[in-house]
């Protein structure tokens, strides 16, 4: 394994997505594809993985995808829960990332009771009907 | 060489304006991208979100220095867009940063809450307590954005060469009277 090597990055999608076609593999990365929509903000889920860790063979024994990457902003999300346990797992991932790859600017987000806010400014319901494309649109 | 900064409130049509501006006068409106420009440019991209963030669904508390940088990153952008010249800035408190640059026009486009509420309400199909709780948090994001980074109140109309209310004028008008007094300028 060489420095090059390690600094291959996994595409797994290099498409920007839709919310109605995505199998979201938990609801909060759900809600916030529909926030990044209502603000206009160009989103792809999980398009990237990242090698951390190799064995002797070189056979990637560990990798990292984060949740979502926001191109205009050059900026990879990390979305988790507020448990201290999974935050300390998830930073020492981050924490790796950002020795092999630190070109690569990511945001770890602690979700919150999004659900609450969305309802009051009446997005939880109309989020999911309209795309990215259209909502980038809006005044906002 | 003409410039315009057009500071607008949510549901106003501010950006429609803009657009019709853009149309007559074949200028690039410019919004998102300095703040994403800004951003990426002092290293600091989670600003752009925050800044994007009216409503403040992200939480997030960028630190004082990734501010400062961001700031400052806004201002050397906005004056390269300024001196290159015919161009439309919206938003980023243009009306501030540019205020001393004379041939550099400055609006505001407003309307009343009810008006701005019905019309969010109709855009999204959301109920009108709803559209007037993104009103109420979006107008309260950019005054304090303006209060506590350059000092100045948003609602200050010394801050504006035209004010304008779309209650009762299209985008269209609103469009027109801008270019009128643009062409006054000398532009």
């Amino acid at each position: 394994m060489t420095d090059n090597d390690a600094r291959v990055i996994i595409t797994n999608n290099p498409n920007v997505q839709q919310i109605t076609s995505i199998d979201f593999a938990h609801s909060s990365e759900k809600l916030f594809a529909q926030i990044l929509d209502y603000y206009g903000i160009q989103w792809e889920y999980e398009p990237h993985t990242f090698p951390l860790e190799w064995d002797d063979d070189g056979n990637i024994i560990e990798a990292f995808s984060p949740d979502f990457y926001l191109p205009q902003q050059d900026l990879y999300v990390e979305l988790t829960t507020m448990r201290p346990q999974l935050i300390t797992r998830k930073n020492r991932k981050l924490r790796r990332l950002q020795e092999i790859y630190p070109q690569v600017n990511i945001k770890l987000f602690k979700r919150g009771d999004l659900r609450t806010l969305m309802v009051k400014y009446g997005l939880d319901q109309e989020a999911g009907l309209i795309t990215g494309s259209e909502a980038q649109k809006r005044e906002i | 060489m003409g410039v315009i900064t057009i500071s607008r409130q949510l549901g106003s049509q501010g950006n429609d304006v803009a657009q019709e501006i853009a149309s007559r006068l074949n200028y690039p409106v410019v919004c998102r991208e300095l703040i994403n420009q800004a951003a990426i440019r002092a290293g600091v991209p989670e600003v752009a979100l925050a800044t994007i963030d009216d409503l403040g669904l992200f939480g997030l508390h960028p630190s004082p220095e990734a501010r400062k940088a961001y700031h400052h990153a806004v201002q050397v952008l906005m004056e390269e867009f300024s001196a290159d010249g015919d161009v439309i800035i919206v938003g980023r408190a243009g009306q501030v940063i540019l205020r001393n640059h004379p041939g550099v026009l400055h609006v505001k486009v407003i309307a009343p809450a009810s008006l701005r509420a019905c019309r969010i309400a109709n855009q999204q199909g959301i109920s009108l307590e709803a559209a007037g709780a993104q009103i109420n948090a979006s107008d309260r994001s950019r005054h304090d954005y303006l209060r506590r980074f350059y000092h100045v109140r948003w609602d200050d109309p010394e801050l504006y060469d035209l004010i304008i209310n779309t209650a009762r004028l299209n985008p269209g008008t609103a469009a027109c009277l801008i270019c009128q007094a643009l062409e006054d300028f000398g532009c």
